[in-house]
C-alpha cells in the first residue's frame, strides 16, 4: 500500500494545478442538470399528475443531481490515458516500475478523487437533502441508504476503472482517441441509466440494461440512495455489482497481458 | 479573401486526404455524435408519451427547436474546431509560434487548419430533424423564409464561433483554457428547449449576456410562428456581430500576451 | 537592416510553494514574481552577416529571437528589421523572414513532405514557376529527394530539420532565424546542415541570426558573436576578438617518462607566477599545465619543462572557444575586461 502512496499524492498535486480550470469544468458539467431542472419543472407543469411514471419532481431532481455526482465520482480517465501511453511509447515506464500497472493507475486517480470528493460531494448531498427538506418539509436523510450508497457508489467506481482500462487497451488501436472516448461515453450513459433512467424505459429493455454491468455504474447507487429499493433487492443488486467487478478486473489482466505481449514483440 | 477562401480549399483537401487513412475514425466520431443526439431525442419522445404539450409546445415544435439548435453547432464543430485546441494544449506547448511565423492571420490560419468531420453526425439529425418536424407540422414556408434561414444559420454559427474564440484567447493569458471554452460552450445545451421553461435570470443571461438563446430558440421560433422576426433573426445578427467583435479584439490583446513556452 | 535597442522582456511567474499546501494556497492566492528574461540588449546586424547567440540555458537567446520574429511582443525597447517592426505589420513581416526552431517543427504532422510545400507555398503566394525553381535550388543543397513522398512524422530528426529549414527558405526570405538547428544531430548530419546554411548565406546574400548549444557552429559559421548571459549582453564581436580578449590561458600537456620526475616540477616558485597564472595537475605520468601566456611566454614554459624532466608526447594547446565560453559562463573572466 505503501507504494502507491506518490501516486496518489501525483494526482491529487495534478488535480489541483490548474486551479480555474478545475471550477470551470465543474461548472460546465453541472450546468446540464440545471438544464434538465428546468425541463422537468416545465413537464410538471404540463400535466395534471403529481407523478411522472412513478417518480414525484423531488425524485426527479433527487435523481438528476445524485446521478450526476456518482458519474463524476466513477468517472475514470483510465482510456484516453493507457492508450495515450501505449500510442507514445511511455506505457514501458510502467512496466518497469516495482509495481503492478492497474494500481499506479489506480491510486494516482484516487488522488484526483479524493479533491474531487472534497470540492463536489459535500455541496451537492447537503444542496439536494435541503431541497428535498424545504419541499417535503421534513428531513428525508436516510443514514443506512447514505451508508449503503457509499458502499455501492465505490464498487461502480471500482468497475469503471477496470472497464476503463480495458476498453484503452483496445481503444488504442484507433487514431481518433477523442472520437472513441465520446462514443463510450454516449453508449454507457444511455445504457446505464444516466440519460434516461432505466424505469421509463420498455420492460423488456429495462430488463436487460438491469443486468448488463453498466446498470451497475450508475443506477444501482442513485436508486439505493434514493430509497427505491427493497432490502432484498439492495441485496441482489450489490452482489451484482461484485460479480461485474470480478468479470472486469479478469478482463483487465486478460487485456493487458495481450498487450504486453504486443509490446514486447514490436518493441514498443 | 478570395486568397484565404483558397487557402481553406487547400487546408481541407489536404484533411481529406488524410481522413481516408483513417476511415474507421471518421466513422467512430460521426455515429457517436450521432448516437448522442439519438438518446436525447428518444429522451423527449419519452417525455411526450406522457404529456401532450411542454409548456404550450408540442412534439414536432421542440424536435424543431432541437433540430434547429444542432445546425449551427454542428457548422462550428465541422469548420473552427481546432479553437478548442488552442485552449488546451497548442499555447501551453508553445506550438503557437508557427502560427505567428506565417503571414497569413493568425486566428484564420488556426481555424483553417482542422476540418472535424465528427460533426457530420449532428448536422446529419439536424437536418433530418428539421425537415421531419418541418412536414409533420406543415409548416407555411413563406419564400423569404428560406434566405432568413440561411442568414439565421449563418450568424447564429458566429455565436457559437465567437465564443471559442474569446474563451480560448483567454490561454494566451492563463496558457490552458480549455476548460473556460467548455464552461461557457455547455450554456449551449439551453437553447435546445424553449426559452419559456427557464426561469428569469436564466432566461436573461441565454439571451443578453451568452446569447445562445438565439442560436436556435428564437430563430426557430420565428420559422414556427412567422412572427416577431426583427428581434428572432435581427437579435441572431446583432448578437453574433457584437459578440465577434470583441471576441478578435480579446484576440488581438492575447496575441500580444502571449509567452510562448521555454524551449 | 537589424536594429535592436534596448529590447526588454519581463515575465510573470506564479510560485508555488511545494507540498499539497501550497498547491492548494495557490490555488486561492497565486503569488507572482516578476522574472527578466531579456534585460536591455542591443545590437545591430548589416545585410549578410552570420550572427550567433549564445549563452547558457535560460540566458533568454530563444526570447530574443521569439521578439524578433514576432512571436513575443517586448516589454519595453525597439527592434526594427528590414524597415519593419515585427509586431506592428507583423503578417507584412514574416514574408521576408525564415523561422526555424530546432525542437519543434513547423510542418505538418501527417502530410507527405511535398505537400507540405505545396500548402506553404499557398501561404506564402510564391508563384509556380518561382517555387520550382527554389524547389530545384533546396533540394540540391539540403538533399531532399529521398524522403519528399514520406509523410513527416515518419522522418528521422535530421531529415525533419533539414525539411524544416527548407520549408522555411521557400519564400527566399532576407533574413532566416534558426533556434538551435543542430541540437540533438549526429556529426555528420550537422555537417550537412552548416554547409547547406553556408551556402544559402553565400548564394543569396540571405542574413542569418542562430541560436546554438554547439560551439563548433559558431566557429564554423558565424563572423560575429553575441553572448547572452541573464538576460544581457556580454560580449559582442568576432571568434578571433573573443580569442583574442580571453583566450590567453593556453595548455601544455605531456607524458612523463618516468613519474618519480614529477617531484622536481615546480612551476609556481621556480618561475615566480601565482596560481592564477601557473596551474598543474596530472593524472599519473601524464601532465597537463595551464597558464597565462601574457604572464609566461610559450618558450619560458617549454624550456623550464624540458630543462626539468624528460618527456614524451608533448602537446601544446591553443586556447579552445569552449574553455572560454566555460570561463565566462563561471564568472571566471571578468566582464570589465571587455
Amino acid at each position: 500500500m505503501r507504494t502507491y502512496r506518490p501516486f496518489t499524492r501525483a494526482g491529487m498535486l495534478e488535480s489541483v494545478a490548474y486551479r480555474a480550470n478545475f471550477f470551470c469544468f465543474l461548472i460546465g458539467e453541472i450546468m446540464s442538470c440545471f438544464i434538465m431542472f428546468f425541463v422537468w419543472k416545465a413537464v410538471f407543469m404540463s400535466t395534471d399528475s403529481q407523478t411522472f411514471m412513478g417518480f414525484t419532481m423531488e425524485d426527479m431532481v433527487v435523481y438528476l443531481f445524485i446521478t450526476f455526482l456518482t458519474g463524476y465520482l466513477t468517472y475514470s480517465d483510465g482510456t484516453y490515458a493507457i492508450a495515450t501511453e501505449i500510442r507514445d511509447g511511455s506505457i514501458a515506464m510502467r512496466m518497469i516500475k516495482p509495481c503492478s500497472f492497474d494500481m499506479c493507475f489506480l491510486f494516482q486517480e484516487l488522488g484526483n478523487k479524493i479533491i474531487n470528493v472534497l470540492f463536489i460531494f459535500a455541496p451537492i448531498v447537503i444542496g439536494v437533502e435541503a431541497y428535498r427538506w424545504v419541499i417535503t418539509g421534513a428531513c428525508q436523510f436516510d443514514v443506512v441508504h447514505f451508508s449503503l450508497y457509499v458502499v455501492s457508489l465505490i464498487l461502480a467506481y471500482l468497475i469503471s476503472f477496470y472497464f476503463n482500462v480495458s476498453y484503452g487497451f483496445m481503444a488504442f488501436y484507433l487514431k481518433n482517441l477523442w472520437g472513441a472516448d465520446i462514443l463510450k461515453e454516449v453508449i454507457i450513459n444511455f445504457l446505464s441509466g444516466a440519460t434516461i433512467p432505466l424505469a421509463f424505459m420498455p420492460v423488456a429493455l429495462a430488463n436487460v440494461l438491469n443486468f448488463l454491468p453498466f446498470s451497475s455504474l450508475s443506477y444501482t447507487p442513485v436508486m439505493i440512495y434514493m430509497g427505491m429499493y427493497s432490502p432484498t433487492q439492495i441485496f441482489l443488486k450489490m452482489l451484482l455489482q461484485v460479480f461485474w467487478l470480478c468479470v472486469m478486473i479478469l478482463l483487465s489482466k486478460i487485456v493487458w497481458n495481450h498487450a504486453v505481449k504486443r509490446l514486447c514483440s514490436q518493441g514498443g | 479573401m478570395r486568397r484565404m477562401l483558397r487557402l481553406h480549399r487547400i487546408f481541407v483537401a489536404q484533411y481529406m486526404k488524410n481522413l481516408m487513412e483513417y476511415k474507421v475514425d471518421f466513422l467512430t466520431g460521426a455515429i457517436s455524435f450521432l448516437l448522442g443526439q439519438v438518446v436525447q431525442i428518444a429522451f423527449i419522445g419519452i417525455i411526450f408519451s406522457q404529456i401532450p404539450t411542454l409548456v404550450g409546445w408540442d412534439f414536432n415544435e421542440i424536435l424543431f427547436i432541437y433540430g434547429f439548435s444542432l445546425i449551427p453547432k454542428g457548422i462550428d464543430h465541422l469548420l473552427f474546431d481546432n479553437l478548442w485546441s488552442v485552449g488546451y494544449f497548442i499555447v501551453r506547448k508553445g506550438d503557437f509560434d508557427k502560427y505567428l511565423t506565417r503571414p497569413i492571420n493568425s486566428l484564420f490560419y488556426v481555424i483553417a487548419e482542422k476540418f472535424c468531420v465528427d460533426a457530420f453526425g449532428e448536422l446529419f439529425i439536424g437536418i433530418v430533424l428539421i425537415v421531419y418536424s418541418a412536414i409533420k407540422l406543415r409548416l407555411t414556408i413563406t419564400w423569404y423564409m428560406i434566405p432568413l434561414f440561411f442568414v439565421a444559420v449563418i450568424f447564429a454559427t458566429l455565436i457559437y464561433t465567437s465564443i471559442k474564440i474569446a474563451t480560448s484567447a483567454i490561454s494566451f493569458w492563463t496558457k490552458a483554457s480549455g476548460h473556460i471554452t467548455h464552461m461557457f460552450y455547455m450554456t449551449n445545451d439551453f437553447s435546445k428547449y424553449p426559452t419559456t421553461i427557464y426561469n428569469k435570470f436564466v432566461r436573461t443571461f441565454i439571451t443578453y449576456v451568452i446569447p445562445f438563446a438565439f442560436t436556435a430558440f428564437y430563430p426557430a421560433s420565428y420559422f414556427l410562428s412567422g412572427e416577431n422576426p426583427l428581434f428572432c433573426i435581427g437579435g441572431t445578427v446583432v448578437s453574433s456581430v457584437v459578440l465577434f467583435v470583441i471576441s478578435v479584439c480579446i484576440w488581438n490583446m492575447g496575441i500580444k500576451a502571449y509567452e510562448s513556452a521555454g524551449s | 537592416m537589424i536594429y535592436v535597442n534596448d529590447l526588454r522582456k519581463e515575465f510573470k511567474k506564479t510560485i508555488k510553494e511545494p507540498g499539497l499546501k501550497g498547491s492548494v494556497k495557490a490555488l486561492f492566492k497565486p503569488k507572482n514574481e516578476i522574472i527578466k528574461a531579456v534585460d536591455g540588449i542591443s545590437f545591430h546586424v548589416e545585410k549578410g552577416e552570420m550572427l550567433g547567440f549564445i549563452g547558457p540555458n535560460g540566458a533568454g537567446k530563444s526570447t530574443v529571437i521569439k521578439m524578433l520574429t514576432g512571436i513575443l511582443t517586448p516589454t519595453s525597447g525597439t527592434c526594427e528589421i528590414n524597415g519593419h517592426i515585427p509586431q506592428k505589420n507583423r503578417q507584412e513581416y514574416v514574408k521576408e523572414i525564415g523561422v526555424v526552431f530546432g525542437q519543434r517543427t513547423q510542418l505538418w504532422w501527417d502530410l507527405a513532405l511535398r505537400e507540405t510545400y505545396s500548402v506553404l507555398k499557398e501561404i506564402y503566394d510564391v508563384p509556380d514557376a518561382e517555387f520550382k525553381k527554389r524547389m530545384v535550388f533546396l533540394n540540391e543543397v539540403l538533399e531532399l529527394e529521398s524522403f519528399i513522398t514520406s509523410p513527416v512524422r515518419t522522418l528521422s530528426l535530421g531529415q525533419r530539420m533539414r525539411a524544416d529549414i527548407a520549408a522555411s527558405l521557400l519564400h527566399n526570405p532576407k533574413v532566416l532565424f534558426l533556434d538551435e538547428p543542430t541540437i540533438g544531430l549526429d556529426v555528420v548530419v550537422k555537417d550537412n546542415i552548416r554547409n547547406a546554411i553556408q551556402k544559402i548565406n553565400e548564394e543569396e546574400g540571405t542574413t542569418v541570426i542562430l541560436t546554438t548549444h554547439d560551439l563548433a557552429d559558431i566557429e564554423l559559421l558565424c563572423n560575429r558573436i553575441v553572448m547572452i548571459d541573464k538576460g544581457k549582453k556580454v560580449f559582442d564581436g568576432s571568434v578571433s576578438q573573443l580569442k583574442h580578449d580571453f583566450g590567453q590561458m593556453r595548455e601544455l600537456q605531456y607524458e612523463l617518462i618516468s613519474i618519480k620526475d614529477l617531484k622536481k616540477l615546480n612551476y609556481n616558485e621556480d618561475l615566480k607566477k601565482n596560481e592564477e597564472d601557473i596551474s598543474m595537475s596530472n593524472e599519473g605520468a601524464l601532465v597537463t599545465v595551464r597558464f597565462n601566456c601574457d604572464a609566461v611566454s610559450v618558450e619560458e614554459m617549454l624550456s623550464y619543462t624540458l630543462s626539468k624532466v624528460h618527456v614524451k608526447d608533448i602537446n601544446l594547446k591553443d586556447a579552445d572557444i569552449e574553455e572560454i565560453i566555460r570561463r565566462i559562463y563561471r564568472q571566471e573572466v571578468s566582464m570589465d575586461e571587455v
